[in-house]
């Protein structure tokens, strides 16, 4: 270290330090090497995961739509559900009024003959 | 004579562009990683006064630094790359602190490898980086005085006047503010030169 010059000593630090670094040992070197070989491709195996990954989710996509388009062709039928305000059957209706109101219809049918007649 | 011109697909030249690219890419970060490497070790191997720590976490930021900031414009990458090593680092302190901790309160046993004299004694067979080269005590000296340094004050320093940085990139890379750099180093440098001067003396007696 020189005294007479007040940044000498700042020389001679980072000397040592550049020396200590240059002067690493074979082992530690090799350790070196293979960390940042091992960082370096990584990032080569993301750049093709990169690439394959959109190709891959696209024919998956495709796949999916073509084996929907396999199990329910256009044509093919369909279960149907009934609409929540459907027109009521003549079961129905028969359901509600009983199994009198289809036993009197004759005498219905002759009712509503003399009311036509007798408005006419 | 008629002449056949071949027409190739237009995606072929984006192609090849993009790979060239990469392969331009990786030999530059290969090139810079190889460049910092060893300055990298050292500063952490001051950090943490172990080899094989060192390594494990140069490693982890190579790793870090090549996932997160590899496509960042190559001006940037030394203050990128030292900014995720002085993350690592720091995990590191927080790790051991906690280890300790927990040793130091539940584990601690009389026959303690640190109450072992044989245990403590400095290894001869491996003197250190900087005695092995330079083989003067003045070499040891700066080592010691380097470890004994907050590590603040030993990041700010090593950044900014071994490694080169400008303030703003050491601040950068430190997290910090450019003041606090400045104040870093200025009391890196009054406790390095106290520690070397009075080493100095102690050679001159």
């Amino acid at each position: 270290m020189n005294e007479s010059d007040p940044q000498s000593w700042l020389a001679d630090a980072r000397a040592r330090l550049d020396e200590s670094a240059q002067s690493l040992d074979a082992a530690t070197l090799s350790r070196l090497n293979r960390a940042r070989q091992a960082a370096l491709a990584q990032r080569r195996s993301r750049g093709l995961r990169g690439w394959w990954l959109p190709a891959a989710g696209l024919a998956t996509s495709c796949a999916l739509a073509l084996a929907v388009l396999a199990w329910y062709p256009p044509g093919h039928p369909t279960q149907r559900v009934a609409p929540a305000h459907a027109p009521v059957s003549d079961a129905e209706i028969a359901a509600d009024d009983g199994i009198e109101f289809y036993q009197d219809l004759e005498f219905y049918a002759w009712l509503d003959a003399q009311e036509q007649d007798s408005g006419g | 004579m008629s002449t056949i011109t071949l027409e190739l697909p237009r995606e072929l030249p984006r192609q090849t562009d993009r790979s060239m690219a990469d392969t331009t890419n990786q030999r530059a970060l290969d090139g810079f990683l190889k460049a910092i490497e060893r300055r990298a070790l050292r500063m952490t191997e001051l950090a943490t006064a172990s080899r094989e720590e060192a390594l494990d976490l140069v490693q982890d930021a190579m790793f870090g630094f090549v996932r997160h900031y590899a496509d960042k414009p190559q001006d940037d990458w030394a203050r990128l790359f030292y900014r995720v090593l002085d993350s690592r680092i720091n995990d590191w302190y927080r790790r051991r602190q906690v280890r300790s901790r927990w040793t130091g309160t539940f584990l601690r046993t009389s026959d303690d490898e640190d109450d072992d004299p044989i245990v403590q004694a400095p290894d001869a067979a491996d003197p250190g980086p900087l005695l092995r080269l330079a083989g003067s005590q003045a070499a040891l000296a700066l080592d010691d005085a380097l470890r004994a340094l907050p590590h603040r004050q030993r990041q700010a320093f090593l950044l900014r006047l071994w490694e080169g940085l400008d303030v703003a990139a050491t601040a950068a890379a430190m997290r910090c503010s450019e003041g606090s750099v400045k104040t870093h180093l200025s009391r890196a440098l009054a406790a390095l030169r106290r520690a070397l001067e009075d080493h100095q003396l102690e050679d001159h007696q």
